[in-house]
């Protein structure tokens, strides 16, 4: 018999040519809480996916309650006794409390093909009081605080018998009272023998409620601490510290005058009261914990979401943002953040996928098919497109060169003034990333100027001239990038 | 970028035996090798000209349907549309209007339904199926009500349009069918519309993205197939001469189905008019295929229907390989 709930080791998993998780280790005790710290993109959610069977590790050993699993899925994991809780999916809102709690194993009643109500019903009210909750089960999930969503997913586990309970950012989008619910619904966990892994990117709620905690950076196992052992500083310098190598040498660009400013832009609910400037030859960094209101801001400059209050001047003249087309015409060029959802034409070929922004600004009825070859042939030779040919649907390219195509066709129109880059080289490889750092710079240059939003930190030490932290929908602080170390810009967006 | 080796681009062509084209020649010519030599009547000039003449409408209204198929939606009421703006012609006709206003009428009505549709559509933010499946009831509806049920025959009147022959020979609605597939063709390879067409239907988010409007585009493609299905109308009427409420029922489903076995993809962005021309073609020749070897007309039905799915079968197995 073995005293871990979960023990797994050396687990790699890659995802095309790069290694999300190296070589990592963790294990679960009876009645503990165990934490996983690390930055966006240390591989936090991967190991968990991989806990739960949603994703399959490319090696490494996992062993559940001293049994060894090769092929683990989910449904093998939920009848091992691994239950998920998250933000706010896995649950259906129109079903009740307790259809929700039930749902895949309802109790027939003795007429058939019927559900037993009533017998549901007082179980899930059964349940919910060994919680301390009194809520009526009979209820539909859609009309109940976003903390009783994550309630109804613990009363499930509990109800399947689960040993294990991993939670997953379960207070990013919760208030202080129900942030304080859920860490004494968890002790009461622990007290049951369960075994809790709790992810969050919130150090003071380990304090609160760890045992021990395992800190992850870019997929490297950094080590696993007794909570009571260590402190904030130590979590911290442990998540940051990389090697030289990952930050790129970017070349200074002379800043001249103020180009562009934003003065207390808000969004009920996404953004309040932001204000900044960005001068010619500056890149402004936006960091940020995800769901921090980044994206939201850019949408809002680039006249997807409509502000609710604030200005934004470009070279001293007032713009009011309205439709995309109306920024494009001012001179605000986008990048947006996920390429295949809101960027890529699939299905067609490079040069429409190239051109498109410079015949919108040209108004062209008939398209100049000559001059559209020649424009692309030329991004295909500035950027370093590796592409068979002009007829070659975006989709056959590779993740690095549809970044730059995307990228590209802001690039044919010579008056943009301010160049917007949502995470510029998510899913990019190390060479086209350069790459792109390279245009940024380009565009620097020639005295644009240049706003991005990254959750990459050495790409935002590397490039930002200034960093802009935001934290649930505020600018709280703007850090000048001169002896910005790591540490001190995690610090800022966790808030300690 | 000076001192960097310039790469040399071609335009690359995919091999031609991988295309839906050559699919559709290939099953064209095979069943008009077999239909021949059973019946050698077939490959007389006479019933080549008769199939072309067979197909003029069907083509013109598929035409219509691949632009609004590009953009990802679909217009199930292109039928009764039809039927109730040839109701309207033949009643004006017999009551001896000028041709110019009948013309106009036919049109403008033809346009105003299709831009109801266009407009539900984008106003209520719903699926185009659902909202044309209530105004095909509407149309219907409307030329039963107008006609009371009576059957409108304008026997030896407006018959230009679609029982000239051309040197004696050469159907006239053919000629106009063929004009309209040119036109098309050159809207969606040559012009900025066209590029907003298939950047709609590709992905609706990147097109707003990148500064074009939705909308816009949308309801200038109704505008488009509004203008198409009142000249099919007024075409098709000059050659039955003679209208009733149900006239064009169906042809909302020939019409698709030759607009997907010409490969344009119904999720939008894919496809192009050759495609639908060859479809058009293709279904012309099996209904023709099936007279001369005097099949049960009924099995035409059956006989479509397979090759609708045989192409949906194609068009998702070499996407499939494609992949590899």
């Amino acid at each position: 018999m073995s005293d871990y709930l979960v023990k797994v080791s050396g687990i790699v998993k890659k995802y095309g040519g790069h290694e999300v998780l190296k070589k990592v280790s963790f294990d679960l005790k009876p009645g503990e809480v165990h934490c996983i710290v690390g930055e966006n993109g240390a591989g936090k959610s991967t190991l968990i996916k991989i806990i739960s069977g949603a994703v399959h590790p490319d090696s490494g050993e996992i062993f559940i309650m001293g049994r060894k699993v090769r092929n683990l899925n989910p449904r093998l994991a939920i009848e091992l006794g691994i239950s998920t809780v998250y933000q706010d999916t896995e649950v259906v809102d129109t079903l009740s409390v307790a259809e929700n709690i039930f749902l895949g194993s309802e109790v027939p009643s003795p007429i058939p093909i019927v559900v037993n109500r009533r017998y549901q019903n007082e179980q899930a009210k059964a349940i919910l009081k060994s919680l301390g909750i009194s809520i009526d089960p009979d209820i539909p999930v859609g009309e109940l605080p976003l903390v009783y969503k994550q309630v109804v997913q613990i009363a499930k586990a509990l109800f399947r018998q689960s040993k294990i309970i991993i939670f997953d950012e379960p207070t990013a989008s919760l208030g202080l009272e129900e942030t304080k619910a859920l860490m004494e619904i968890i002790r009461s966990l622990k007290k049951r023998g369960m075994g809790i892994i709790y992810i969050s990117h919130y150090l003071k709620e380990i304090f609160e409620i760890g045992d021990r905690v395992t800190v992850l950076k870019d997929g490297e196992y950094m080590g696993t601490y007794k909570v009571s052992e260590v402190d904030t500083e130590f979590l911290v310098r442990k998540m940051v510290g990389r090697e030289v190598h990952l930050f790129y040498k970017r070349e200074r660009v002379p800043i001249g005058e103020k180009l562009f400013e934003v003065k207390g832009l808000s969004k009920k609910e996404l953004v309040e009261n932001v204000s900044f400037e960005v001068r010619k030859g500056e890149i402004f960094g936006i960091g940020g914990l995800a769901g921090s209101g980044r994206t939201e801001l850019v949408s809002l400059i680039f006249g997807i979401l409509k502000p609710d209050a604030g200005e934004i001047y470009i070279e001293g003249r007032r713009y009011v943002p309205k439709t995309p087309i109306h920024a494009i015409r001012n001179g605000i060029c986008m990048v947006p953040e996920d390429r295949k959802r809101m960027a890529m034409f699939l299905g067609r070929d490079i040069v429409e996928n190239s051109v498109v922004i410079i015949n919108e600004l040209l108004k062209v009825a008939f398209l100049r098919k000559k001059e559209e070859m020649n424009m692309t042939r030329r991004l295909i030779n500035e950027l370093d497109i590796v592409t068979s040919g002009f007829s070659q649907l975006i989709e056959h390219l590779s993740g690095g060169n549809q970044q730059k195509v995307v990228m590209g066709r802001w690039l044919l129109d010579e008056n943009a003034k301010v160049f917007i880059f949502d995470e510029p080289t998510k899913g990019v490889d190390v060479g086209a990333r350069e790459r792109i750092y390279q245009v940024m710079i380009e565009l620097a240059k020639q005295g644009k100027a240049i706003i991005m939003v990254s959750s990459d930190m050495p790409e935002l030490l590397s490039m930002s001239d200034r960093i802009g932290v935001m934290r649930k929908g505020k600018m709280v602080e703007i850090l000048d990038n001169k002896d910005l170390s790591e540490e001190k810009l995690l610090r800022s967006f966790i808030g300690v | 970028m000076e001192g960097r080796e310039k790469v040399v681009i071609e335009k690359s062509k995919r091999p031609f035996y991988s295309t839906q084209w050559f699919f559709l020649l290939v099953a064209e010519a095979s069943l008009a090798i077999i239909t021949g030599s059973i019946n050698p009547r077939f490959f007389t000039l006479n019933n080549m000209v008769n199939i072309l003449d067979q197909i003029s409408v069907l083509g013109i209204l598929a035409s219509g349907m691949t632009l609004i198929i590009l953009t990802g939606e679909i217009d199930i009421s292109i039928g009764t549309n039809l039927g109730l703006v040839a109701c309207v012609s033949a009643m004006l006709i017999k009551s001896e209007v000028p041709t110019f206003w009948i013309v106009m009428v036919a049109l403008g009505l033809a346009v105003l339904n299709s831009m109801l549709v266009g407009i539900s559509t984008i106003a209520f933010k719903a699926p185009s199926f659902i909202v044309s499946l209530g105004f095909l009831s509407v149309f219907r509806g409307t030329a039963f009500a107008i006609t009371k049920g009576v059957f409108q025959t304008i026997y030896g009147k407006f018959e230009t349009l679609g029982l000239t022959r051309l040197w004696g020979w050469f159907p006239l609605s053919f000629l106009i069918g063929l004009v309209i597939y040119i036109i098309v063709d050159f809207l969606l390879r040559f012009t900025r519309l066209g590029r907003h067409i298939y950047a709609v239907g590709s992905n609706s988010l990147a097109a707003f993205y990148s500064g074009i409007s939705i909308a816009k585009t949308k309801l200038l493609v109704f505008f488009i197939n509004g203008l198409l299905i009142g000249l099919a109308s007024m075409i098709l009427l000059s050659k039955i001469g003679a209208a009733q409420p149900t006239t064009g029922s169906g042809m909302e489903l020939k019409a698709i189905g030759a607009v997907v076995i010409g490969g344009t993809a119904l999720t939008g962005g894919r496809g192009n008019i050759l495609g639908t021309f060859l479809g058009v073609l293709l279904m012309g020749i099996i209904s023709n295929s099936l007279n001369m070897l005097r099949i049960n007309p009924y099995f035409q039905e059956v006989v479509f229907g397979i090759f609708i799915i045989i192409a949906l079968g194609v068009s998702v197995f070499s996407a499939y390989f494609k992949k590899g």
